[in-house]
């Protein structure tokens, strides 16, 4: 059963219009298991990549999607700074920092993830000139992590 | 602006799926950003006072 509605498939396809460059969506999850393990993260899995797969399917000549098991391929998700699953690199061209999603896009998150989409395809941001030149003088890198939840 | 910056991470963490993250940084309230694990605010923010939280987790 699909997770997106037709309604929303429609408004994202129409927001697709407006995509320019290729956009990488680089997937790390794990394989359903039988064993129910304590202490293991139980997370959707299964729901996220569908989820993912949808959005991709909306512009497939611009959203790349790859899946990778995080525990068959640990060196490439180390290389992303990926320890956890799910989670999505988010990456393009325009891309200089690198952008990540832990977890399932649902729910007020998947705006985010839409325009997340979009800008990276664009290569365009709303930020203010100041704040480009502030970005461009950071003493250091920063690690920004925004916590949400999906409702 | 991890777009415009080679210095920036950005993660988004759907925090009911890491709850030890919930635990480590502990999140009552979301959306909380935590920056370099030293400078933390819950809720939304103007660009400005974003920025300038981001100088001082940098500095």
């Amino acid at each position: 059963m699909a997770i997106l509605t037709t309604e929303t498939t429609h408004a994202i396809k129409k927001e697709f219009e407006h995509l320019s460059g290729e956009v990488r969506l680089i997937h790390f999850t794990k394989p359903e298991s039988l064993l129910f393990v304590p202490g293991a993260e139980q997370g959707l899995f299964k729901e996220t990549r569908q989820l993912l797969e949808e959005v991709a399917a909306l512009a497939p000549e611009k959203i790349r999607l790859e899946v990778h098991d995080i525990q068959e391929e640990p060196e490439l998700a180390a290389g992303y700074g990926v320890t956890r699953a799910p989670a999505t690199v988010m990456t393009g061209d325009a891309v200089k920092g690198r952008i990540r999603f832990f977890g399932i896009p649902s729910g007020y998150e998947f705006p985010t993830l839409i325009g997340g989409i979009l800008e990276i395809s664009q290569g365009a941001t709303n930020l203010s000139p100041a704040t480009r030149e502030a970005l461009a003088e950071l003493p250091a890198s920063v690690h920004i992590q925004v916590f949400v939840t999906p409702t | 602006m991890a777009l415009e910056s080679s210095q920036v991470t950005a993660d988004v963490v759907e925090v009911t799926e890491f709850m030890e993250l919930a635990t480590k940084y502990q999140i009552r309230g979301v959306p909380k950003t935590v920056i370099n694990d030293s400078v933390e605010f819950v809720g939304a923010e103007s660009e400005n006072n974003f920025v300038s939280y981001l100088k001082k987790a940098a500095s």
